[in-house]
C-alpha cells in the first residue's frame, strides 16, 4: 500500500509540475467557464422567449370571444417545452429537437421549431457548451497527459530500476492508475464546484437537482477512469511514447468522433425511420377507415348512433339529453387519438431499437453510455423530449373531452351556432409540464450505468494482467 | 541537380516505406465507406419521391378515366364531394409532389438534409398557413451525424496529412543524417519545403483515387459530374496544402518528433473541433436567430384578428370544416361556398404574410452574418463547400421552401380564378397542372470565396512560418 502510495504521489507529482497538465487543464477550465457564461446568455434569451410567449398564449386563448366550443379548439393553443439549468451542462439533442406543439382538433402535432433548422451548416460541428469540453476534450487531456505513463520508464531504464526494487506490477499500475487519476479527478471536482456554485444562484434550480449533479459528476469520473485505463493500457503495451500516443489517439477518435456516426448511419439502415409524409399517409389510412367525429354518414358513426340510441331507450338523436354531436365530435377525438398513439408507439419502437443499437455499441465505445447518461441526467435527451410530447397530447385530450362536452351538454342536435360563455376558456387550466422524476431516469438507463461498469471492471483488469507480465 | 536528386531519393523512400502504403489504405477504406453511407442516405431520401410520383401519376390516369366516365354518365351517383369534374377536387386531391430531389453529389454531404422533409404537397384547403418542412427522426442521430466523405475529408484527412509529414525534419535530425543533409548546396527551408511538396503530391493523388473510386463504385457518374467533382477535388486540396502549411511551420520549430506530433495534434483539435464550437457559440450568442415563438405569438395574434373579419365572409364553423360544405350547389355557381372560402382565406393570408416574410428576412440576415464567421475555420470554409456542391446547405433548404411556398401560391392561382368563371375541371386539363421543379439557380454561390479563404489561410502559414525561422533556420534545426 506504502509503495502504491509512494508511485502514486510521484506519478502526481510530476503530472502537476508538467507544463502540458497546467496550460491545458486551465484550457479546460477557461473554456468550461467561457461556455457557461455564453451558454446562460443564450438560456435566459430563451426561456425569456418562452415565458413571454406561453404567457401570450394563454391570454390568446382566454381572450376569445363567444364562440362554438368546437372553433375554439380548432384554433387551439401551444405548450412549450421547459429549458431547465441542467441544461446549461449539457445541452443535449435539445437544438434538434423541436420547442412548442400545437395543440388542436383532431391532430396530434409533432414539436415545431427546431433550432438547428434555422441555423446553417456551422451548427453542426457542436457548439462550445461544457458537455462538449467534458466528454470531448478533457478524455484528450488524460491522453496527452499519461500516454507516456510507462513508456518513458521504459525509455530511460527506470522500469528495470523499479522491477529491481521490488515493485509488484499491480502495485506499479494502481500507483499509476491513481497518479494519472488524481490529477484528472481534482480537476472535474473544481469543475463542477464551479458548476454547483453557478447553477446554484439560478432562481429556478431545484434542490433535486443537486443529486442529479452528484451523479453527473459521479458519471464523468467513470467516464474518466475507463481513459485513465485505456491509456495506461496503451502505455504499457507498447514499446515507444510516440506510438502509444499515436494509438490512443486513434482509439480516442473512434470512441468519440467516429463510433457514433458508424452506428448512427447503421440505425439509419437497419430500423429507419418513415418519412413524415409515409406516417401521415399511414395515419390518415387509418382514421379513413375509422369513426368520423364530423361525418354523421359514415359507418363507424352511424353504428355508434345506434348503439347510444339503444342505451337511452330513445329513438331518435333529437330524444338523447345531449348534444349528439357534441358526443360523436368526442368520440371521433377519441378515435383519432387511438389512432396517432397506436402510430407514435411504433414510432417509439423504432426508437428503442435503435437505442438499443447503440447502447450495444457501447462495448466499443465508452462515449457512448457517458454521452446518453450525461444528457439523460440534464434532462436533455431524447427520452424527456418523449416525454414532454406525451404529456402534452394528455394535456390536448383533456382539453379536447372538456369543450366538446361543453357542446355535448349545454346546446341541442343541429344547432350549429352554440356558442359558450368565454367562461370556459378560463376554466380550461393552463399547461403545466412536470418532467419526469430522476428516480425513473435512472432507472430508465441502468443499461448505460451498467456498461460503463463494465467497461471500467475489465479495462482495468487488462492493465492489471498486462502489467503483471510487463517486461522492461 | 541537387534539387533533383532529392526529388527522386525522396520519391525512391517513400515508395518503399511501408507507411504510405498503410495511410493509403487506410483512406481508400475510409472513403469507400463513407461512400456507401451517403449512397444509401441518397436512397432513402429518393425512394419516397419515387413512390410518391408513380402514385401521382397514377391518381392521374385514375381522374382521366372518372372524368371521362362522368361526362358519359356512367357515375350517377357519385357525391359532389369527390366529382372530379369539380375543380375543388382536383385541387385538392390531386396535389401536386413538391419535391427536392438529391443532386447528383448528394452522397458526399448528408449536410441539412437530415433535417429537412424532401416532399411537401400543397393543397387547395385545409392547409396550415405555414408549410412544415421537418422531418421525423431521431434527434440522437442528428446530434451524432453521419459518417460521409465531407467528415473523412474535414476530420480524418487532416490527421492523415499529419501523420505524413510531422517528423520529416526531426527523424533526420534523431538519426543523425542532418548534418549530411546540410552539407548539401539546399537551404534548409526549401529542403523541408521539398519534402513536403513531395508529400503533398503524393497525398492527394492517393486521395484523388480513392475519392473518384468510392464515387464511382458508389455509382455515380464522375464524368458525367466532372466540373463538381473536379471543384471538390479542388477544396480538398487546398485544405490539405493549408494543413501541410501547418507541419511545415511545426517542422521548422526543429523540436523532437514526439513535441511535433503533441503540438500538431493539439493544433487539430483547436482547428477542426474547438474554433468551429466556439464560433458557433458565439453566433447563437451574439447573433441568435430570431426567435420563432416570438414570431409565433404575432403570427396567432394576427390570425385571430383576420379570422373575425373571415368570419363575417363566411359562417365560423365551415371555415374549419369546409368539406362539410358539399351540399351547398345551386344553378348559378358550382362554387358558392368555395368562393366566399376563398374570400376568407386570403383575408387571413394577407394578415399573417407579412409577419412570415419579415421574419424570413431576418432569419436571412442573421444567416449572412453567421456565414462569415466561416473564415475563422478552413474546416467551416471545407464544410460550406462540400455542402454547397452536395446541394444540402442550408441555403438550398431556405430556397426550396421559398419555392414551395411560390408554388403553392401558383396552385392557387390556377383553380381560384377558374372557379369564379364557374369552370369545370376538363381531362385535357389534368396535363396542364402546374408542376412543380425546383432549381437551384438563386442559391448564393460561396465557392469560390471559400476556395480564396482556404487558399489564403494556407498561403498565410507558409510565408508566416517563412518570415519567422528565416534567418534562425540553421542555428535552430542543429540544436539538439
Amino acid at each position: 500500500m506504502n509503495m502504491i502510495l509512494k508511485i502514486a504521489a510521484k506519478e502526481m507529482k510530476e503530472v502537476l509540475r508538467d507544463g502540458r497538465f497546467r496550460v491545458l487543464s486551465a484550457l479546460c477550465l477557461v473554456l468550461l467557464v467561457v461556455a457557461a457564461f455564453s451558454g446562460k446568455r443564450y438560456y435566459d434569451f430563451v426561456n425569456a422567449q418562452h415565458k413571454e410567449a406561453a404567457e401570450k398564449e394563454r391570454l390568446n386563448w382566454t381572450s376569445q370571444e363567444a364562440k362554438n366550443p368546437h372553433s375554439a379548439a380548432h384554433y387551439g393553443t401551444y405548450a412549450f417545452k421547459p429549458k431547465y439549468p441542467m441544461s446549461l451542462l449539457d445541452q443535449g439533442v435539445d437544438k434538434y429537437t423541436g420547442v412548442s406543439i400545437y395543440l388542436e382538433a383532431h391532430v396530434r402535432n409533432e414539436a415545431q421549431f427546431i433550432a438547428a433548422q434555422d441555423q446553417t451548416g456551422l451548427s453542426r460541428f457542436g457548439d462550445l457548451t461544457p458537455d462538449f469540453v467534458l466528454l470531448f476534450l478533457v478524455p484528450l487531456l488524460i491522453i496527452l497527459v499519461g500516454f507516456n505513463a510507462i513508456t518513458r520508464e521504459r525509455e530511460s531504464g527506470t522500469l528495470r530500476l523499479l522491477q529491481s526494487m521490488g515493485v509488484s506490477p499491480e502495485r506499479l499500475a494502481v500507483g499509476k492508475w491513481l497518479g494519472i487519476m488524481m490529477p484528472v479527478i481534482l480537476l472535474t471536482t473544481i469543475s463542477f464546484f464551479l458548476a454547483a456554485l453557478f447553477l446554484g444562484n439560478l432562481s429556478d434550480f431545484g434542490e433535486l437537482s443537486w443529486s442529479a449533479l452528484l451523479i453527473l459528476f459521479g458519471v464523468y469520473v467513470l467516464y474518466y477512469a475507463i481513459f485513465s485505463n485505456i491509456v495506461l493500457l496503451v502505455s504499457a503495451w507498447v514499446n515507444k511514447s510516440s506510438i502509444a500516443f499515436v494509438i490512443l489517439l486513434a482509439v480516442w477518435m473512434v470512441a468519440c468522433l467516429g463510433m457514433p456516426k458508424v452506428v448512427t448511419n447503421l440505425a439509419d439502415q437497419l430500423y429507419p425511420y418513415p418519412t413524415q409524409q409515409e406516417f401521415m399517409e399511414a395515419v390518415n389510412e387509418d382514421k379513413k377507415k375509422g369513426l368520423d367525429g364530423h361525418d354523421p354518414w359514415n359507418d363507424a358513426a352511424r353504428k355508434l348512433e345506434q348503439e347510444v340510441l339503444a342505451e337511452y331507450g330513445v329513438d331518435s338523436v333529437q330524444q338523447l339529453p345531449f348534444n349528439f354531436d357534441g358526443y360523436l365530435m368526442q368520440k371521433g377525438e377519441e378515435h383519432e387519438a387511438e389512432i396517432f398513439f397506436k402510430h407514435y408507439e411504433h414510432l417509439k419502437e423504432i426508437y428503442e431499437k435503435q437505442s438499443r443499437l447503440y447502447r450495444n455499441a457501447a462495448a466499443l465505445s465508452p462515449f457512448l453510455p457517458a454521452r446518453f447518461l450525461s444528457m439523460a441526467m440534464c434532462r436533455t435527451d431524447y427520452h424527456s423530449h418523449w416525454h414532454f410530447s406525451n404529456e402534452a397530447e394528455k394535456y390536448r385530450l383533456e382539453m379536447m373531452n372538456a369543450l366538446n362536452m361543453d357542446f355535448a351538454d349545454n346546446s341541442r342536435y343541429g344547432d350549429w351556432s352554440y356558442k359558450s360563455d368565454p367562461e370556459l376558456w378560463n376554466k380550461i387550466q393552463p399547461f403545466d409540464y412536470t418532467p419526469p422524476t430522476y428516480a425513473s431516469v435512472l432507472s430508465a438507463n441502468t443499461g448505460n450505468f451498467v456498461v460503463l461498469v463494465v467497461w471500467l471492471a475489465v479495462s482495468f483488469g487488462f492493465v492489471v494482467i498486462r502489467c503483471t507480465t510487463l517486461k522492461p | 541537380m541537387a534539387l533533383k536528386n532529392q526529388y527522386k531519393y525522396e520519391w525512391l523512400g517513400l515508395l518503399r516505406d511501408r507507411w504510405i502504403i498503410v495511410l493509403s489504405l487506410i483512406l481508400l477504406v475510409v472513403c469507400f465507406y463513407a461512400a456507401h453511407n451517403g449512397k444509401e442516405k441518397v436512397t432513402e431520401r429518393q425512394a419516397p419521391l419515387e413512390k410518391a410520383f408513380e402514385e401521382e401519376r397514377a391518381a392521374d390516369d385514375m381522374y382521366v378515366a372518372l372524368i371521362d366516365s362522368v361526362d358519359l354518365g356512367l357515375k350517377p351517383g357519385l357525391p359532389v364531394w369527390q366529382n372530379p369534374q369539380r375543380l375543388n377536387v382536383i385541387g385538392q386531391r390531386a396535389a401536386r409532389v413538391c419535391a427536392f430531389e438529391a443532386q447528383p453529389l448528394a452522397l458526399v454531404s448528408t449536410g441539412q438534409s437530415d433535417l429537412f422533409t424532401h416532399m411537401v404537397k400543397p393543397r387547395l384547403y385545409g392547409e396550415a398557413l405555414t408549410l412544415g418542412f421537418s422531418e421525423l427522426s431521431n434527434p440522437v442521430q442528428l446530434l451524432f451525424g453521419s459518417f460521409d466523405l465531407a467528415f473523412v475529408s474535414i476530420y480524418l484527412l487532416p490527421l492523415l496529412v499529419l501523420a505524413f509529414s510531422y517528423n520529416v525534419l526531426s527523424s533526420e535530425k534523431e538519426s543523425g543524417t542532418m548534418r549530411l543533409t546540410l552539407v548539401q548546396p539546399v537551404a534548409p527551408t526549401r529542403w523541408l519545403l521539398n519534402k513536403l511538396v513531395i508529400r503533398y503530391i503524393i497525398l492527394s493523388v492517393v486521395f484523388i483515387v480513392a475519392f473518384v473510386f468510392s464515387l464511382s463504385i458508389s455509382g455515380l457518374s464522375v464524368i458525367a459530374e466532372i466540373g463538381s467533382v473536379v471543384k471538390l477535388i479542388i477544396a480538398v486540396l487546398a485544405y490539405m496544402l493549408f494543413w501541410f502549411g501547418l507541419s511545415f511551420w511545426v517542422n521548422l520549430r526543429g523540436k523532437s518528433s514526439g513535441s511535433n506530433a503533441v503540438v500538431l495534434v493539439s493544433l487539430w483539435v483547436l482547428l477542426v473541433l474547438l474554433v468551429p464550437a466556439i464560433i458557433s457559440q458565439l453566433a447563437n450568442s451574439l447573433y441568435p436567430v430570431p426567435p420563432r415563438v416570438g414570431m409565433l405569438t404575432e403570427l396567432r395574434k394576427a390570425e385571430a384578428e383576420a379570422q373575425k373579419k373571415a368570419d363575417e365572409i363566411l359562417s365560423n364553423y365551415y371555415r374549419d370544416h369546409p368539406e362539410l360544405a358539399r351540399t351547398d350547389t345551386s344553378e348559378q355557381s358550382l362554387y358558392p361556398f368555395w368562393l366566399s372560402y376563398f374570400a376568407s382565406q386570403e383575408e387571413i393570408r394577407k394578415a399573417v404574410e407579412p409577419i412570415l416574410v419579415d421574419y424570413e428576412s431576418k432569419l436571412q440576415a442573421q444567416q449572412r452574418t453567421v456565414d462569415k464567421l466561416r473564415f475563422f475555420s478552413p474546416a467551416v470554409l471545407l464544410q460550406n463547400s462540400f455542402n454547397e456542391l452536395a446541394g444540402t446547405s442550408s441555403r438550398h433548404y431556405t430556397a426550396y421552401r421559398q419555392q414551395v411556398v411560390d408554388f403553392a401560391g401558383t396552385w392557387r392561382e390556377f383553380f381560384v380564378p377558374r372557379m369564379f368563371r364557374n369552370e369545370v375541371m376538363k381531362k385535357e386539363m389534368l396535363s396542364g397542372l402546374p408542376q412543380f421543379a425546383y432549381n437551384d439557380d438563386e442559391v448564393e454561390q460561396q465557392f469560390l470565396a471559400d476556395i480564396t479563404g482556404l487558399l489564403l489561410l494556407a498561403i498565410g502559414v507558409f510565408s508566416l512560418s517563412l518570415l519567422v525561422y528565416r534567418n534562425q533556420a540553421v542555428e535552430r534545426i542543429l540544436a539538439v
